[in-house]
């Protein structure tokens, strides 16, 4: 798989194009927003959407540990959508979980959509530090550098007459920004005033999420 | 007129007032009074000018009259436009108050106050004029029986608006509900004059169908506006002729010019004013401009108390502005019909010839013009084609048939396919949109507790809605108009219209732009309000709209193409003309009439492919996608391609070498499958397929989603059905209408059997004369393709890499 050499706090990442980070010196992989189960709790209103996200994104997940054999896995919160969302989890997706748990740290970072969701076998944390790293939903104030998720940023970029919108890794000096790794979830123009407010509007770097391939701008 | 003496119409409660006018009756009012009389169900045929709207009042007022203060709805009157229904009030207001007939009478259509139309639930009119739309919802309350039980005519006015897309489907599906709630009830269709006659009878008629045919002998006067001007090459805003438009304007009383556009509709009224020296009463409609100005621009126009409006196709149906004495047509006339319509708003009187000026916006619609104008001396209109019924259309009537109650599904089924659009919906496909309304309809059940309707236990044939919450949401997502996203443009406090959302996103703070006739400068966007405050900027742009685009029609193509290859007649054309298409001649060619012109040139770093088919716009659409996946597969790496109605332009960043392997049968075989699954187009139409079917709402009660939102999770759940479950309802409706929107298709077919050895390749150094106009029109591209994403962010990248001065290595 193609990946984007990205370098965040003198250390070295890698962007995948399905929107996972890989952190290669700890064997590390980290996601982010996956909203499982999205689809069930839009249901609740009446929106019917199609109700395969959760498979999908398990599946997702479960290429990419395959693939990786990464010693940890961060979730840096949003994995459930809301409460709904366990209805959508049968007890054949538990069983493959606790199957890839155990050669898999799973560390699941609570956000806004799932803090108050327990799923039982899942450590969950309010925000997990590693070396000069915090791993958060929402970023705080703190000297480390953080990785984060919670925005789904996505970049507006026009190039000869024509503007299209893509799904973004971003990242100031101080705070990285993932995009959602989910299915059914939308996105929030970096230049945003809630992104704005996060990483500043200068000194961004972006890496727009192609097919196969992720970019840097 | 001669009156017979056995006119049936002299006892008529309306001929005191006819003799009053000085008016006699037509023979087509005489005949479909008789008719409908003795119960037939009648489609009328008559020209402008010929009482088309009172025919169909006819029956209606004497019926009422003989009823002797009838109580409750008699007659309901279907408008296409919610303009041409106030229209409708204020013309049958006139005999009814001079006559003092005791008849009352009220228009409902979106624009309808909520407390007049409640108003009118609990004391209804005996005649409503309203449109397809609200027609539908009233059929969604739950008392729509006891409001139309006693209903005796349905009057569709324009009907040959309502043949062939998703309106005429809604329309149909009403009617029939119309007829079961009063079996008794009879249906007068009014049209323009037709082609096939037979279709419309067929797709109205019930009982005794029969069709009354008035044709006007007297053809009207159009001329091309004599310029000495230069006709730009290309283009599409007539500022070369603006004087000379202007000089038309002070000739006569009351002129509407007709534009093709929004847009255009803007540039021509700000380029007016700029001209205006006699201060002359000039006005702007078209359909984004706020209800309050549109109403105030249509009393003005009824009253005589402008000089001029300049309007889109919201002024074009109907409308009888007696005191209108010329149409300008500025930009091309696109199709027998619509221009015949256009023209006919001139004097509405049938022995006096309507007049129109027709002013080309470039060279191309010169020869289009020209050919218009022949067509139509030789009376030869352009055909409407039927179509089949769409699905979407039947889910929104499942939904707002479980809003008005519960259901019986095989009623249901039974009623549906009395319409014609649906004489063919097989009923398992119905099932599957009644299971599209419960719960999305999807194999995987995964909703149980979530249903929207549900089937009773005690009769499982019949179904119920959940709770009364849901029909605030489809009263919210009511109707087949799906409109690009759009956004509400806020003056201070005061809303001017509303604006695509794509427009908006290309400008910057403190851009300006034109709507409404003013000069904006935008400050803000929050939520969905475009704050903007006056500017006096000289350098405005102007919004694009791309909603509504109408094709050329096959017939007139054809004489187009005709017209073009016949040298002989270039010489009695303008010098410009003439010119421009001998330059032409001597760069590349011009192509004759069975030939198919193929140019290539290096313009700005990208390589360009011209195509000239003639084949219309639909066609020459569907060719662009398939083209693109053929210049792909050939690792041309095409970027983009616009269509119009003469040609295609394709560009690409490397040398398309070799376009006849590409150009032939084998490209339709080889992608067309893939095709529909592909392209952007489909996921667009799924997305109309979506709301339409209520699956996705447009707007969330207490709650507007911004129109990208929409898009965004149409375009998710699209993909997400797709790898899914690929035989889920909503994407064969969506396949369904991209087949039913490439109506050209089978012309594509016959053109690519045999174009191979018709080809004229011409390699050029440059642009030539005729590749200007749609070279011009590649801004107004509209493609988002995946692949085409992938280029630009990979070109873009290079340049940027170029630009650090570091090689790029990949």
């Amino acid at each position: 798989m193609y990946y984007q050499l990205i370098n965040f706090g003198n250390e070295e990442f890698h962007a995948y194009p399905n929107k996972s980070l890989y952190w290669k010196r700890l064997n590390t992989l980290i996601v982010s927003d996956l909203h499982i189960g999205k689809s069930i709790s839009y249901a609740k209103n009446k929106q019917f959407l199609p109700p395969y996200d959760t498979k999908d994104l398990l599946n997702k997940i479960f290429v990419s540990l395959d693939k990786i054999k990464p010693r940890n896995l961060i979730i840096v919160g949003d994995l459930l959508h809301d409460v709904f969302s366990t209805l959508s989890l049968k007890d054949q997706d538990y069983k493959n979980l606790s199957q890839y748990m155990k050669n898999t740290d799973f560390i699941w970072i609570k956000g806004n959509h799932d803090k108050n969701i327990q799923i039982e076998g899942f450590k969950n944390f309010t925000n997990y530090k590693i070396e000069k790293f915090l791993f958060t939903h929402i970023p705080i104030e703190t000297p480390l550098f953080q990785i984060c998720g919670h925005y789904h940023p996505k970049v507006k970029i026009v190039h000869r007459g024509k503007t299209i919108f893509k799904t973004s890794f971003v990242h100031n000096e101080k705070i990285f920004i993932l995009p959602s790794f989910g299915i059914l979830t939308g996105g929030l123009d970096i230049h945003s005033k809630e992104i704005s407010d996060v990483l500043g509007k200068k000194n961004l770097n972006i890496y727009p999420v192609g097919q196969d391939k992720v970019y840097k701008l | 007129m001669n009156i017979n003496k056995s006119n049936p119409l002299l006892l008529h409660p309306l001929n005191k007032w006819m003799n009053k006018k000085k008016w006699s009756w037509f023979p087509h009012q005489i005949e479909t009074f008789l008719h409908v009389r003795t119960g037939s169900d009648v489609v009328v045929f008559a020209p402008t000018g010929a009482g088309k709207t009172l025919t169909g009042f006819i029956n209606p007022i004497d019926d009422l009259i003989k009823l002797k203060k009838f109580k409750g709805l008699h007659t309901l009157y279907i408008s296409p436009l919610k303009s041409l229904a106030n229209d409708i009030v204020r013309n049958l207001e006139k005999p009814i108050k001079e006559l003092d007939l005791k008849i009352s009478f009220q228009v409902r259509t979106g624009d309808t106050t909520p407390y007049k139309k409640q108003k009118q639930k609990q004391k209804p009119p005996n005649i409503l004029i309203t449109t397809p739309e609200s027609l539908a919802l009233l059929n969604s309350y739950e008392n729509a029986k006891e409001f139309f039980f006693n209903l005796k005519y349905i009057i569709i006015d324009e009907i040959h608006t309502f043949l062939d897309n998703k309106r005429a489907d809604l329309l149909s599906l009403n009617i029939e509900r119309l007829q079961t709630f009063s079996p008794n009830l009879q249906r007068i269709g009014l049209s323009a004059t037709l082609k096939n006659k037979q279709d419309a009878k067929k797709w109205l008629c019930r009982k005794k169908p029969k069709i009354v045919s008035y044709e006007n002998s007297v053809l009207p006067k159009i001329k091309i506006l004599e310029s000495k001007e230069r006709i730009p090459w290309s283009g599409h805003m007539a500022t070369y002729s603006i004087n000379e438009i202007y000089k038309e304007i002070m000739k006569s009383k009351l002129t509407i010019i007709f534009v093709n556009t929004r847009a255009q509709a803007e540039y021509m009224f700000k380029n007016l004013w700029l001209i205006n020296k006699k201060k002359l009463k000039i006005a702007v409609h078209h359909g984004s401009l706020e209800k309050n100005l549109r109403l105030k621009v249509e009393n003005n126009l009824s009253k005589g108390l402008v000089d001029c409006v300049v309007a889109t196709s919201s002024l074009e149906l109907g409308l009888d502005y007696g005191d209108v004495e010329k149409i300008i047509q500025v930009g091309a006339p696109k199709g027998i019909n619509r221009l015949l319509q256009r023209v006919g708003r001139s004097n509405h009187n049938l022995n006096t010839p309507s007049k129109a000026i027709l002013v080309p916006t470039n060279r191309f619609e010169f020869i289009e013009a020209k050919a218009a104008i022949e067509e139509i001396k030789n009376n030869n209109l352009d055909k409407i084609d039927l179509k089949e019924g769409s699905f979407d259309v039947v889910a929104q009537h499942i939904f707002a048939t479980a809003c008005a109650g519960q259901f019986n599904i095989n009623n249901l089924y039974s009623e549906i396919i009395k319409a014609y659009p649906y004489k063919k919906l097989k009923l398992n496909d119905f099932k599957q949109l009644i299971n599209l309304i419960q719960d999305g309809g999807y194999v995987l059940k995964n909703y149980d507790q979530f249903k929207r309707i549900f089937q009773l236990r005690e009769n499982k044939n019949i179904y119920k809605l959940v709770n009364k919450r849901e029909t605030r949401k489809y009263r919210m997502n009511v109707g087949t108009i799906i409109e690009n996203p759009m956004l509400k443009i806020k003056l201070g406090t005061k809303t001017l219209g509303n604006i695509e959302e794509v427009f908006i996103q290309n400008l910057s703070q403190g851009d300006s732009f034109i709507f409404a006739g003013q000069v904006l400068e935008f400050q803000s966007m929050k939520n969905n309000l475009v704050q903007v405050k006056r500017s006096k900027s000289l350098i405005s742009k102007i919004p694009s709209y791309s909603g509504g685009r109408m094709p050329l029609s096959t017939n007139l193509a054809n004489s187009v193409r005709t017209l073009l290859a016949k040298s002989s007649m270039w010489d009695l054309y303008p010098d410009q003309i003439t010119e421009w298409l001998k330059r032409q001649k001597n760069i590349s060619k011009i192509p004759k009439k069975d030939e198919y012109l193929v140019e290539q040139f290096l313009r700005k770093k990208n390589f360009y492919t011209v195509i000239y088919t003639f084949a219309g716009w639909h066609a020459n659409q569907t060719l662009g996608f398939l083209l693109l996946r053929g210049f792909k597969e050939f690792d041309y790496k095409p970027l983009g391609f616009v269509a119009n109605d003469y040609a295609i332009v394709l560009w690409s960043l490397k040398e398309v070498k070799e376009i006849k392997k590409i150009l032939n049968i084998g490209l339709l075989d080889k992608h067309l499958d893939n095709y529909l699954e592909e392209t952007s187009m489909v996921k667009r139409l799924f997305r109309d397929n979506a709301i339409i079917s209520c699956l996705i709402e447009r707007r969330l009660p207490g709650m507007e989603k911004t129109g990208k939102q929409v898009l965004f999770s149409s375009d998710l759940i699209y993909t997400v059905l797709k790898k899914n479950e690929p035989d889920h309802i909503l994407l064969k409706s969506s396949y369904e209408d991209a087949k039913k929107n490439m109506i050209d298709y089978d012309r594509l077919r016959e053109i690519l059997k045999k174009i191979d050895k018709k080809i004229i390749l011409k390699k050029l150094t440059s642009i030539s004369p005729l590749a200007v106009p749609i070279i011009l029109e590649i801004n107004r591209e509209n493609l988002s393709k995946k692949e085409t994403d992938e280029y630009i962010l990979e070109d873009l990248e290079n340049e940027i890499l170029k630009e650090a001065n570091v090689l790029s290595i990949n």
